[in-house]
């Protein structure tokens, strides 16, 4: 029978790169990737699920690392906002939300472009509604959303397109 | 600080339960994380060990087995909404699924893990209670089958033995001409159900309701199926009138279980309102309120 350990030893691929960690049990995914691994795009805002700041992608799901033990990375695909792109370029989707100025305080944004990335990983034609839907985890308090959809909605048309 | 706690990863059920049979007491199970974490990071679950079923395949699959449609525990929600087979043989279930919190949550929180957290609004439990479910549970020392609304004791507290895991759940398929589930909440999206219905029914050649199954959530300590107003609806022909007299009924039902507390002013009459919008579809098909 397998025992319990306090401290677990996990690799899995981050942005592309295997990584070993070693974690505590009760240790959140958001602390292993911003505390240990040092990647601080993802942010933490409610610590309870609510607001979606903490949004990364893990096997092509988006999920709150908050609401995510370390310890279950194990063995995962796992993307956070600094896997958007390998280059000083920016993806389709992040110029679309300077092209929008869907960014303001910038909080929540690495949250919603993991959202919206899971969204396109998924259904590479979204509707207007399913990007409503998608994004309905993450809270924004500055822009009202609008321009944040409006980006979103750009930035699936630009990729429909061929372009980015 | 948070005291040290521990983490076990077993392989396969059998190890699971071998585990808690062990370290029954002190140990929590974790699926999705997505109620442990909150309940860990507040401090409402105090716990030495942390086991993760997350990964055991006995709790997986989705299946149609005769007259029995098998739900493993570790189902995520994303995985309900996208079942063929629930959509159509538990199209009340699958819709839960559909406004169940938000995506992030949706792609790792189980029906599981919804049903053992015992919360008076667990969004998949009034679908689970119109299908008849059952609870299957499993320890070391075997396997007992109860129904769902005998699960939950009260708010957040259930029958689960410390040493017993959910594996899966029994519904009664059924394919109705009209299934649904509906809740208020405070916003739109994450939201936290105040009040909660699921319904499925059939109506004869005639145009009489010949089968309804209506279940109540987030009114009463537990969800429960409401026999008294599927009574008052069953061989008569859907009208307004008929669904606000419905409405009356569950109402009164509630406040039986519940008595008048603070909340009652707004939900006597909230719930009258929610059941005729869900049924209302019934008197002129297609159109809603």
């Amino acid at each position: 029978m397998k025992e319990f350990q306090t401290h677990i030893p996990i690799r899995f691929t981050l942005n592309g790169s295997q990584v070993a960690v070693e974690v505590e049990a009760g240790e959140t995914a958001l602390d292993t990737i911003r505390e240990r691994l040092r990647l601080k795009g993802t942010k933490q805002g409610c610590g309870i699920g609510e607001c979606g700041a903490c949004t990364i992608v893990v096997d092509g799901m988006a999920v709150n690392a908050c609401l995510m033990l370390g310890a279950q990375l194990d063995g995962k695909e796992v993307r956070t906002v600094e896997g958007l792109t390998a280059t000083v370029d920016l993806t389709a989707l992040q110029q679309a939300f300077l092209d929008h100025h869907a960014v303001q305080c910038g909080f929540c944004t690495p949250g919603i472009l993991m959202s919206a990335q899971a969204l396109f990983d998924e259904n590479p034609k979204p509707t207007h509604a399913d990007i409503v839907k998608a994004i309905s985890g993450n809270l924004c308090r500055c822009t009202g959303y609008g321009h944040i959809v409006a980006a979103i909605e750009d930035a699936a048309n630009r990729l429909a397109g061929g372009v980015g | 600080m948070r005291p040290e706690i521990g983490y076990v990863r077993p392989d396969t059920l059998d190890e699971a339960l071998d585990f808690l049979q062990g370290h029954a007491g002190e140990t929590a199970v974790v699926a999705g994380g997505t109620d442990v974490m909150v309940d860990l990071r507040s401090g409402t679950l105090k716990t030495r060990c942390l086991l993760d079923v997350s990964r055991l395949s006995e709790l997986k699959g989705i299946a149609l087995t005769g007259d029995e449609l098998r739900v493993g525990a570790g189902v995520t929600v994303s995985e309900i909404y996208a079942s063929q087979t629930l959509a159509r043989f538990a199209p009340a279930l699958r819709r839960s699924a559909f406004t169940f919190a938000s995506k992030q949550i949706r792609n790792v929180a189980t029906i599981g893990g919804n049903v053992a957290h015992c919360s008076p609004c667990g969004d998949t439990v009034p679908p689970l209670i119109i299908h008849e479910a059952k609870v299957a549970l499993r320890s070391s020392k075997g396997e007992r089958i109860i129904p769902v609304d005998e699960l939950p004791t009260g708010p957040y507290v259930g029958s689960i033995g410390s040493d017993e895991i959910i594996t899966h759940f029994l519904l009664k398929p059924r394919e109705s001409m009209f299934a649904d589930f509906q809740k208020i909440g405070r916003r739109r999206e994450l939201a936290i159900a105040r009040i909660s219905i699921a319904v499925m029914a059939e109506k004869d050649a005639a145009g009489k309701i010949a089968f309804i199954r209506l279940a109540l959530g987030s009114s009463t300590p537990t969800p429960r199926r409401m026999t008294a107003v599927e009574g008052l609806l069953l061989g008569k022909r859907p009208s307004a009138a008929l669904f606000w007299e419905a409405g009356r009924v569950l109402a009164s039902k509630m406040i039986e279980i519940t008595g008048r507390r603070p909340s009652t002013v707004y939900k006597e009459n909230a719930v009258q309102g929610l059941l005729v919008r869900l049924l209302y579809p019934m008197v002129e098909n297609g159109k809603t309120l």
